[in-house]
């Protein structure tokens, strides 16, 4: 057979096709499976914590923090349950990074606070006497960038079907509906809703008066986007 | 004596007194003599019967395969087929070859079908493995634990889990948490007198009203600004000074005339309470200072000692 192929180079490539296109179903298969699909509880990023998430790419968050909890005891019993592929779905790209010289950061919303995350953003060490963490007090004042977040918002809901404005499953069986904004208006109103809930809680006096003002500082979309990932 | 082997010979002296040399001047360095390192860890005996076994299984290797090159004629029958003009001999496949090929062949399909699907090796069937580990051993060794060594797992839990935002020294760092070295500050109180609060977490139907709900039955209305400043002083101040009487009038009957809450119905905001604490961690709270998150991640027993070890701070 062999002896044959070789003297019809079109089969010969017909040949060579079939070899590496099941080679590739075998790497491509396993991606439609259940495990990698979003996982039941995961829900898309709204647009203030997409514009979140580009704060924390911006500053590089991911240098020093993962997000990817390991099985191990160690690990689960301070980070919470070990991280499951289905709950990358919405993360593009995922932030695993690749060393932690802080502590993981995949589910810091189920054990910080918005109030947390304030004193430690503008001083680590008043609330972690060790901390080596920089103070990022200029997050309080530039304003985050929701136009990049609701552009990214269209694209990934036209060419991945994220599901917005659609029933997302939530563990305890009922359903969720994570809103984007027909339009950059609509978007920015939403944002800001969000915003002014987070900013409640908040203290500090000039971020408040921002977000009464419409603006969002990149505080603000930082915390919605820390309170997010549970 | 063909050439050849005077040469294998002459090689094979060179290496082994190069190994040899090596070997003294190795034991020069480490002042030990060479029967010393031979006697001593059998790994450095093996190194050597290694190196040694190594110089002559080279030189009879080579030995063969230039000999072979040397007087070896080609005579095999060639394949019919030339590939740009080269032919490939048709001789029969070498036994130790094949044998292995076809071992490779059964060993894959016993892997593909049974080795890796049923024996392999599974990350998460280790963690799982760790944790039942774990939970034997907490059980056996810390669930029937009571009094002093409760309060100090509860110390080493809190520091893991809370001093973060509670501080180590549990006194809130600054006002960025409540002060767990006291049971409840007046603005806390406040807070509470006028948001209401939620006891669905000691397990009732009915939350504490806010103040609208409130009523002082000694002026028969509801409570006033002043009163809630009177009486969130008195509360924060161990149940002394003046706002006794609105405390009487409008907290008593839920929270007790002494203040130390009743079953079910509302807790004690004298002192801290193990159950208040666990409900705590069960739930989390919004209050006065900000959102503290539930814990679940915490067992029964963590919970518990972390109870013990609160209401031992404020003792």
């Amino acid at each position: 057979m062999f002896h044959w192929l070789e003297k019809h180079p079109f089969f010969f490539a017909v040949a060579v096709f079939l070899v590496i296109a099941f080679a590739g179903l075998i790497e491509i298969l396993p991606n439609f499976a259940q495990a990698s699909r979003p996982v039941i509880g995961t829900a898309p990023y709204s647009t203030l914590e997409l514009a979140g998430r580009h704060v924390y790419i911006k500053n590089s968050c991911n240098a020093c923090h993962s997000q990817l909890v390991r099985p191990f005891k160690s690990e689960t019993d301070r980070y919470g349950h070990y991280s499951l592929s289905g709950e990358y779905a919405y993360d593009r790209p995922f932030l695993w990074g690749s060393k932690r010289t802080g502590p993981d950061l995949m589910r810091v919303g189920n054990y910080r606070t918005t109030d947390w995350h304030e004193n430690h953003m503008k001083s680590p060490t008043s609330v972690v006497p060790g901390s080596i963490m920089p103070a990022y007090a200029w997050m309080f004042t530039n304003k985050a960038d929701i136009e990049t977040a609701y552009a990214e918002q269209l694209t990934v809901a036209q060419f991945f079907s994220v599901p917005y404005n659609k029933p997302v499953p939530m563990k305890d069986g009922s359903t969720m509906e994570v809103k984007m904004g027909a339009d950059l208006a609509e978007a920015n109103k939403l944002a800001l809703e969000q915003a002014s809930l987070i900013a409640a809680d908040m203290k500090d006096q000039d971020v408040k008066d921002a977000v009464a003002n419409g603006q969002i500082p990149e505080i603000v979309a930082l915390i919605a986007y820390m309170n997010s990932l549970k | 004596m063909n050439k050849l082997y005077l040469w294998g010979i002459i090689i094979t002296v060179v290496m082994l007194a190069a190994t040899y040399y090596t070997l003294v001047i190795t034991a020069g360095d480490s002042g030990k003599s060479l029967s010393e390192i031979l006697s001593g860890d059998i790994v450095n005996a093996l190194a050597i019967a290694g190196a040694v076994a190594l110089v002559f299984i080279t030189i009879f290797v080579v030995i063969k395969y230039v000999r072979q090159m040397q007087t070896d004629t080609a005579d095999g029958k060639l394949a019919h087929e030339k590939w740009d003009g080269i032919g490939e001999y048709l001789n029969e496949l070498p036994m130790g070859w094949a044998i292995m090929f076809l071992l490779t062949i059964i060993w894959g399909m016993w892997y593909f079908v049974l080795g890796y699907p049923v024996n392999a090796y599974s990350q998460i069937g280790e963690y799982n493995e760790d944790v039942a580990v774990h939970n034997a051993k907490f059980e056996k060794e810390y669930e029937s634990i009571t009094g002093e060594r409760l309060v100090e797992m509860g110390e080493s839990v809190y520091l893991a889990e809370c001093k973060v935002c509670h501080g180590i020294s549990a006194d809130g760092i600054d006002g960025k948490a409540a002060n767990l070295n006291a049971r409840i500050e007046a603005k806390s109180v406040k807070y509470a007198i006028e948001h209401g609060a939620n006891n669905h977490l000691l397990g009732m139907e009915n939350p504490m009203p806010d103040r609208n709900g409130l009523m002082n039955n000694n002026t028969g209305a509801l409570i006033t600004d002043a009163e809630i400043d009177a009486v969130s002083t008195f509360v924060a101040n161990k149940m002394t000074g003046a706002g006794a009487d609105v405390f009487a009038g409008t907290c008593a009957v839920c929270h007790g005339e002494d203040g130390k809450g009743m079953e079910s119905v509302a807790p004690n905001i004298v002192a801290f309470t193990p159950e208040l604490v666990i409900n705590i961690l069960n739930h989390g709270k919004k209050g006065a200072i900000g959102a503290m998150p539930a814990f679940d991640r915490l067992n029964a027993k963590q919970k518990e000692a972390v109870g013990a070890y609160i209401t031992s701070l404020s003792k």
